[in-house]
């Protein structure tokens, strides 16, 4: 099943599918590329940035970000 | 010659900074923006070298001003040694900044801070394999005890330019 990065619920494991073109680059710097396990770990309200888990570290996106991350969930 | 510290934000660069140099530091403001960034010396073979800490950033395409900043004081010192400050337990992102500082051509010494909290987390780093791979000098600290620190100083002289097709070669593509 896949599914935009900032639509995971809590605790959801994935794998990271695709990233749009122009993110990949960016985000590269932040640990997150095709292939890397992440965690959902908590949403912030009000629009507020996601936070994962890649390689036991956290790390977080904006939202506007997430959504251009596609996951293929595991559990 | 200068050394830059370069590294992500919260990886330990001014205590890193701060135990070269033996915190006999400057503050300043980078021209035009609001971004502190400090710089000091540290005695090397009985000379003394300025070292600036750099801002924090994650990578060499800049999002804000302060890896704005970043990045222009890299590009502004051609002639610098650039000490990498990784946080040895998020280890591939920091590697991704320094491959990208290589590729520059700049000679880099890579220091692997908070090695403590790899052992908490059960995180292995093999540091051996790691030096064969990228040639360069990679010591293994923890700043605010001062261990590796010694160490670190004592690689920079060893530092220089690779060539990042070298290295990929070595890894294995």
């Amino acid at each position: 099943m896949e599914r935009k990065l900032s639509e995971m619920d809590y605790e959801e494991e994935g794998v990271v599918k695709s990233i749009k073109e122009d993110l990949k680059e960016k985000i590269a710097g932040m640990g997150i590329r095709v292939g890397k396990k992440l965690k959902m770990l908590a949403k912030q309200p009000i629009k507020g940035p996601v936070v994962v888990t890649v390689d036991k570290a956290e790390t977080s996106l904006g939202l506007g970000l997430a959504d251009k991350i596609i996951v293929e969930i595991e559990k | 010659m200068k050394i830059l510290l370069m590294g992500h934000p919260n990886v330990g660069k001014s205590v890193v900074f701060n135990r070269l140099t033996g915190a006999r530091v400057i503050e300043s403001n980078y021209p035009g923006t609001t971004i502190d960034y400090t710089k000091g010396w540290m005695q090397l073979g009985g000379k003394s070298i300025e070292i600036i800490d750099v801002p924090g950033t994650f990578s060499l395409e800049p999002k804000d001003k302060a890896e704005e900043v970043a990045v222009k004081m890299l590009e502004e010192e051609r002639e610098s040694i650039v000490i990498c400050v990784i946080d040895a337990s998020k280890i591939e992102r920091g590697l991704y900044l320094a491959l990208q500082i290589i590729e520059k051509g700049y000679p880099v010494v890579i220091a692997l801070n908070m090695w403590d909290v790899t052992e908490d987390k059960n995180i292995e780093v093999d540091v051996e394999r790691l030096r064969q791979i990228l040639g360069i000098p990679i010591v293994p600290t923890i700043a605010i005890s001062g261990e590796g620190i010694r160490e670190l100083a004592s690689k920079i002289e060893e530092a220089s330019p690779i060539k990042i097709e070298k290295i990929m070669e070595k890894a294995g593509g």
